[in-house]
């Protein structure tokens, strides 16, 4: 890279004046941003709070219909159904903040307990999907701006295209049909080896890894679009290196919030994947509580992915402080 | 005159990067509406089982695309089962381009503290993980299509309303609506004859892309048995059935999964040709 004429022309040149006047507006940023965590929190909390109190007394969901009127009347009053609703939510949000939501009748444990040792095994799937996506798109989205209009942009466009129209849970009944039933490569269902991964995280994989490209493809586009692309080719880069060193700069920032996004909404969105297989992960025992009436279990999951999903996107807006160099310096509005 | 149509419709649409995309879609999703149609005149009914004929293979004789464990025609039952997606998908993008953008309209217009709430309520929104919700729904309430598209839509609002704002926020400072106010129109009249106008090519944008994620959401819902279930037709339960007989029978499930990717890419195509459509350029750039 060619050294700037000018110190002050170059967008990344830290100068002592300005790092120092950052860290105030830094601080804002991400006290909001925590703020805004807690509120995200809170509102989850009061979602499934409400969710549960839909029909009027939970009792009658636990009961299923099978139980006579006055068992469902002692079950409500040991439970504390039968209390005024108010009494109940400031109940449930302090029993919640200690991380207490009830007894599981199915797993004889604490809910929460219950869910927290299926809860490895989910991350351990989305781990490995959400990288083996984000490495493949952030190659293939690169090579794509590179050679723009070459075989492989037209090759992979269309195909990125029809792979995000594709529900993953049939990805995953084709890669059993195909490679379980049919060649006996691969065991279908559990997790007993590691080979037990491949085929979930694939199914997991390959929408996420059309987004994924498709998005980092057209914000690096969007900065070579700009006359910030222009001036930094008037100045002598070459095109390559402003792909690779400003293009994909700019556009991680939106990239990173995007992943961290996908990989909140993916705790709560194995259920599928996670039932076709059989994987002993959060989703099958979500499936499990919904269909049994556990509803501990279920609220227990709901504020588990919530909390997962809001410790994710908190680390996210932190690590656009990290890559997004103008946070802290100017107003910067919204995500 | 077809020539002169022609010409005609190029200059208004100025064809860029990608616009045939949007014509793409358009046969796509047609093809599949006719597909449906026609199929669904010419098959049995859907649910009409005939347990002699079950898991029977596709075939040019007797059933096209075979038979599931109870004999019903899955041709017949993919045909149905469209329909079904596109009536969930142009409900929910209905309900929630609605709503949605009455809320977006009414905070960036009106500003103030009623902006500040419902933009954190959106924020709230948009933050909690849809699926466990919809589940968790789905074993309180009961199964229909009113209840899933109302769970759908409460999910898929809050982009709308967003965008909403923002635009709203540009087009409130034009002089037509500074005009319009000083005419003495009342705030609402402005806002649906000079603001909404101006909003609907982001809607449909957005709508064509949600739609493809609404009927996905259903089609999964319908698969883990806590979305539509029979008399509903939907592909997702097609699949679910599909599932449980993969090894002896594997176009149960795979045709209705042709089916979904099919109308999803459809709905995608649709929106980015709408997208590419009026797309305004950029003055620099390097490409």
């Amino acid at each position: 890279m060619a050294p700037p004429p000018d110190g002050v022309l170059d967008p990344d040149a830290p100068t002592a004046t300005v790092a120092a006047s950052r860290w105030p507006g830094v601080a804002r940023y991400a006290a909001a941003r925590v703020g805004q965590g807690i509120l995200v929190l809170f509102g989850a909390l009061t979602a499934s709070f409400i969710l549960i109190h839909l029909t009027g007394n939970p009792a009658t969901v636990l009961a299923g219909g099978q139980l006579p009127e006055a068992q469902v009347q002692a079950l409500s009053h040991q439970l504390g159904y039968d209390r005024p609703l108010g009494v109940q939510y400031v109940s449930y949000l302090a029993n919640a903040v200690h991380g207490n939501f009830g007894t599981s009748f199915r797993y004889g444990t604490s809910a929460l307990s219950a869910v927290l040792s299926a809860l490895p095994n989910t991350l351990t799937l989305i781990a490995v999907s959400i990288v083996a996506a984000v490495v493949i798109s952030v190659v293939v989205a690169t090579a794509s701006v590179l050679r723009q209009g070459g075989w492989s942009d037209r090759m992979w466009r269309p195909l990125l295209s029809a792979l995000q129209g594709i529900p993953d849970f049939w990805i995953a009944l084709v890669l059993v049909l195909v490679l379980s039933v049919k060649l006996h490569w691969l065991p279908s269902l559990g997790y007993t080896t590691f080979s037990s991964l491949i085929m979930p995280c694939v199914a997991l994989t390959l929408p996420m890894l059309a987004s994924f490209s498709r998005l980092l493809r057209a914000s690096m586009l969007d900065f070579t679009d700009s006359d910030v692309a222009l001036a930094l080719r008037a100045r002598g880069l070459t095109r390559r290196e402003i792909v690779l060193h400003h293009a994909m700069r700019n556009a991680m920032v939106v990239f990173v919030s995007y992943v961290a996004l996908q990989a909140g909404w993916l705790v709560g969105g194995t259920v599928i994947v996670e039932t076709i297989f059989a994987w002993p992960g959060i989703g099958t025992m979500l499936i499990g509580a919904v269909q049994a009436r556990d509803l501990a279990i279920v609220q227990a999951t709901v504020v588990l992915v919530a909390v997962a999903f809001t410790l994710l996107n908190l680390a996210a807006d932190l690590a656009v402080i990290w890559l997004d160099p103008r946070i802290g310096r100017e107003r910067v509005s919204g995500r | 005159m077809a020539e002169k149509r022609r010409s005609a419709a190029r200059r208004i649409a100025r064809p860029r990067l990608g616009s045939g995309s949007l014509t793409a879609g358009l046969i796509l999703l047609g093809g599949m509406l006719v597909f449906s149609i026609v199929a669904t005149l010419a098959s049995p009914s859907p649910t009409a089982q005939d347990l002699n004929h079950a898991l029977a293979g596709p075939g040019p004789v007797g059933h096209l695309l075979g038979t599931d464990a109870l004999g019903r025609d899955v041709l017949a039952w993919v045909a149905g089962g469209i329909r079904t997606s596109f009536e969930v998908a142009l409900l929910v993008v209905a309900l929630s381009a609605a709503f949605g953008t009455a809320v977006g309209v009414a905070a960036g217009y009106l500003g103030g503290w009623l902006d500040a709430v419902l933009m954190r309520l959106a924020d709230i929104q948009l933050s909690i993980p849809p699926l466990p919700l919809f589940i968790a729904a789905s074993a309180i309430l009961a199964n229909n299509m009113l209840t899933l598209v109302i769970l759908i839509s409460i999910v898929g609002w809050v982009p709308y309303a967003r965008l909403c704002r923002a635009q709203t926020l540009v087009l409130r400072e034009r002089g037509y609506v500074a005009a319009a106010r000083l005419a003495g129109r009342r705030r609402a009249t402005i806002a649906v004859t000079h603001l909404l106008p101006g909003l609907t090519t982001e809607i449909a944008v957005l709508g064509s892309l949600q739609a493809g994620i609404a009927l996905l959401w259903e089609a999964g819902l319908s698969f883990l048995g806590l979305g539509l279930q029979p008399p509903y037709i939907s592909l997702g339960f097609l699949m679910s059935q599909g599932k449980e007989v993969l090894a002896q029978a594997w176009w149960v499930a795979t045709f209705p999964g042709v089916a979904l990717a099919l109308l999803v890419v459809g709905f995608n195509l649709t929106g980015d040709g709408i997208r590419d459509l009026f797309a305004t350029g950029t003055s620099g750039g390097i490409r």
